[in-house]
């Protein structure tokens, strides 16, 4: 069902990109930045911002409820008893489990941007190059050439993967709490929610390179025309920073519980 | 084999086990009586390592699971009330991934356990087709699969047919005939316990009040009936021979005394005894009398 949603989205995504109305404003951002339109106006381009909404939108939600049941569904469920009845070390479990979540967030990214490729390629065609404008990171990019433009198009969603395993990490340790799964689902989105909005206050302008989400922003650096490699490791520094935090809160909490019906 | 030594647990401040323990040896089938929230299925969950002792410690073959709980429970194998499976997958995809947890997954011991357990026409079938008897006969199939020493079973029998119930019995007591197997029944059917078990203990709140042989159980505060004249004089003679009178002839008398020493007692006193038989109680009829507090804590 997850798959159908972000592919009825990327769809919906697409219909809107191709209304003329919305071809004007890409036109006239395009080309106030002095670039010619028929090149940027790509299936690239289009990948890139299907791959931004369709994370923003659907991704977190999707993410969030699938690393919130991973443990709380099991105990509810039963199926945790059923495991406990064999030797197993709570440690190794929950290893397996966070890795499994980890590859999932990670490889779902790539889905959705294959996926999405695909749908642009059927709408507009393969050629074209990449145009990525993002006022929050004040990150500009324009790649002219197919291949620079796919090569950062697939950096990018590695970046989105990595960063979107620290939401499926803040789920994934809640999950590990004696709460129902929906609420390691709702918890996880309001903490991330309220961050981003938080993020957003003036008054938290200087911090805001302390806020989760806006580390988790790092990805869109993936794009511009020149690398910061400090930049971008120092964010992903302190995202797998929190990410180990998370699993070991996660794994205290879920070592000193008792599993019992 | 295994060993539960004082085990003490509070939930939200209630006590569940107060300096439980008890002893199971090699081959034999022990059995946990008591009614819901005596702390059979914390006795359970402890032993297993599920929940964690406020005090007290369980040894498996001299190994603390509390310290080693994957060494301790390699020859371990466990079912509950109601097993619950990915039902999305089959029962044969089930066994995988629970195996693959705990060592790997061995096909020619799980075909073989499999077929041993009766499913093999249904273990491609999605878990979600099961009814509860096969779901049961998955769940023995998975704890058959470390090939166990030590079978912990959580009130299995419930919601089993009789006939389920009669095969599940008959596949335990099997078990044990051929790989001597040592089995932990935990269970509120006395019927089954009284045909399945060698010894009991039974838990009442949390506490220990009885622990013995199931055969002997029956008799160890012995029931005659009796039939005689001289209510008054065959009272005070009873309660110098230190029993009691449960109905007007129904007497119970201590284990170590013996019958006829009591009839003789009765008619030196002049009493006209014209029956005396031994009344042969039930499981039933004993664990009733240790929940309702007539039973001596043992």
């Amino acid at each position: 069902m997850g798959y159908g949603a972000f592919l009825a989205m990327e769809a919906v995504i697409l219909a809107v990109y191709k209304l003329e109305a919305s071809q004007r404003q890409v036109r006239g951002l395009v080309e106030r930045n002095g670039l010619e339109f028929g090149t940027y106006y790509s299936s690239l381009t289009i990948t890139f911002t299907i791959m931004l909404l369709s994370m923003f939108l659907l991704g977190s939600i999707y993410f969030a409820l699938v690393a919130g049941d991973i443990v709380a569904k099991e105990n509810e469920d039963g199926n945790l008893r059923m495991v406990f009845a064999r030797p197993i070390s709570r440690l190794r479990l929950l290893l397996v489990k966070y890795t499994a979540i980890c590859l999932y967030t990670f490889s779902f990214v790539f889905f959705v941007g294959i996926s999405g490729y695909a749908m642009a390629v059927a709408a507009v065609g393969w050629e074209g190059g990449l145009f990525v404008l993002e006022p929050k990171m004040k990150v500009f990019a324009a790649y002219p050439d197919w291949w620079e433009g796919a090569g950062r198009l697939a950096l990018s969603a590695a970046g989105i993967g990595i960063s979107m395993i620290t939401l499926s990490s803040i789920a994934f340790m809640f999950s590990c709490f004696k709460i129902k799964p929906a609420a390691a689902t709702i918890i996880t989105l309001t903490i991330l929610f309220v961050d981003m909005i938080l993020q957003g206050f003036p008054f938290f302008k200087p911090y805001e390179s302390y806020f989760v989400t806006w580390r988790m922003s790092a990805w869109v650096f993936l794009v511009e025309q020149h690398l910061s490699w400090p930049k971008i490791i120092e964010s992903y520094a302190f995202l797998m920073g929190l990410n180990i935090s998370l699993f070991t809160i996660g794994w205290m909490a879920f070592q000193s519980r008792d599993f019992k019906t | 084999m295994l060993e539960a030594k004082r085990l003490c647990k509070t939930f939200n401040g209630k006590s569940a086990l107060e300096n439980v323990g008890f002893q199971l040896e090699r081959g034999e089938i022990y059995g946990l009586l008591g009614h819901n929230g005596a702390g059979k299925s914390t006795s359970l969950g402890i032993i297993l390592g599920m929940v964690a002792p406020d005090s007290g410690e369980v040894f498996i073959d001299g190994i603390s699971v509390q310290k080693q709980r994957g060494k301790a429970l390699r020859k371990v194998g466990a079912i509950f009330e109601a097993p619950a499976f990915y039902d999305y997958m089959s029962g044969w995809e089930n066994l995988k991934v629970l195996m693959s947890y705990s060592g790997g997954f061995d096909e020619k011991a799980a075909r073989n356990v499999v077929e041993r357990v009766g499913l093999e026409k249904r273990i491609n079938s999605k878990v979600r087709t099961y009814s509860h008897g096969m779901r049961q006969r998955l769940a023995l199939a998975q704890s058959l699969l470390p090939e166990p020493e030590l079978l912990l079973l959580d009130e299995p029998t419930d919601g089993l047919d009789p006939e389920g119930i009669k095969w599940f019995r008959d596949f335990i007591l099997q078990l044990r005939e051929e790989k001597g197997m040592t089995v932990l029944f935990n269970s509120h059917l006395l019927s089954e316990v009284e045909l399945m078990c060698d010894r009991v203990a039974i838990l009442r709140e949390g506490k220990r009040v009885f622990e013995g042989s199931v055969k002997n159980l029956a008799y160890e505060t012995p029931v005659y009936q009796i039939d005689f004249d001289k209510l008054d004089v065959a009272e005070i003679v009873i309660k110098k021979l230190n029993g009691e009178f449960l109905e007007p002839n129904r007497i119970s008398l201590p284990a170590s005394l013996d019958p006829s020493t009591a009839v003789a007692e009765l008619v030196n006193a002049g009493i006209a005894v014209r029956e005396f038989a031994p009344v042969r109680r039930s499981l039933e009829d004993v664990y009733m009398e240790i929940l309702n507090g007539q039973g001596s804590p043992n």
